[in-house]
């Protein structure tokens, strides 16, 4: 089971992911509707994991994962986004996100990311 | 895709032709976001004033400087959401999936367009219900859609400058 910190201004995709995260055996310690509350509650919660948006109000995703990365280098963070263009996706690995997943997304999707990116830095797989 | 036999049904003015591609990608974009058969039908007028019915904006930039407004009743945008994610939606839930589904819409939309060798991207949505008027869009196209099972939704692209796309 890992932490995880989910960051999205939709307060549906927050739902959706958390019910998917929750029924694959892992906690959702957190939520945020935007960047800069996502950078804030990392400090706060430490998650194992970070879900996050792109496209959000105050402060997006990609300027987010630059945020966390800069002050946690460890910090594990998977982008959730309905933009998959190239051009994105390569910002976003720049940034410091470990994996991208397009919107719409398959619920065996998620739970495949969550679980590769886990198992990778060596931590047990629920 | 083909939506040429569906084209007549997309109203423009005359300075708006490069919009059409960005509406079939829109078109494309549906088509792999919602899970059901749809159709291009005659627009409805932005003239005209929507009552009682949802909108969501949202603002493009990049190559293309514009708004994508789209306009439906709650009820469609609800069935929309059970087809995609098995389950009625309701009350803030409903709202919040509503500005999702635009954003999914044209972020499909701008990965395609993406293909063209255009870059644009998209403000977070703006859900708006209740009686509303158009006033001051540019360089218009519309469509309007029908989903099978689930209703009609409207679509308005406006081009405030010229761009690439």
């Amino acid at each position: 089971m890992a932490t995880i910190l989910v960051v999205d201004d939709a307060a549906f995709m927050r739902m959706m992911l958390k019910s998917i995260l929750l029924k694959s055996g892992h906690e959702v310690v957190g939520e945020a509707e935007n960047g800069a509350v996502a950078v804030e509650k990392y400090a706060m919660l430490k998650p194992d994991l970070v879900t996050m948006d792109i496209t959000m109000p105050v402060m997006e995703g990609i300027e987010a994962v630059r945020s966390i990365r800069a002050n946690h280098s460890d910090a594990r963070i998977i982008m959730c986004s309905a933009m998959g263009q190239q051009g994105m996706i390569i910002q976003a690995i720049q940034a410091g996100a470990k994996d991208f997943i397009v919107k719409p997304f398959q619920e065996d999707r998620v739970i495949e990311s969550v679980n590769k990116l886990l198992k990778a830095e060596g931590r047990p797989v629920s | 895709m083909n939506i040429d036999a569906n084209t007549s049904a997309i109203e423009r003015d005359g300075k708006s032709e490069r919009s059409d591609e960005l509406l079939q990608d829109i078109l494309q974009a549906l088509r792999q976001v919602v899970p059901l058969s749809l159709g291009v039908m005659d627009p409805r007028s932005e003239d005209e004033e929507w009552q009682d019915e949802w909108g969501v904006l949202i603002g493009v930039t990049g190559d293309m400087y514009g708004r994508i407004v789209i306009l439906g009743e709650g009820d469609v945008f609800g069935r929309l959401g059970e087809s995609m994610f098995g389950m009625l939606l309701e009350g803030d839930m409903l709202h919040s999936f509503v500005g999702e589904l635009a954003n999914m819409v044209t972020g499909q939309a701008a990965t395609l367009v993406s293909g063209r060798g255009y870059r644009i991207d998209i403000t977070p949505p703006t859900v708006i219900t209740g009686r509303m008027h158009f006033f001051g869009l540019k360089n218009v196209v519309k469509m309007s859609v029908a989903f099978e099972r689930a209703g009609e939704l409207h679509f308005i692209i406006s081009r405030d400058t010229e761009g690439k796309v």
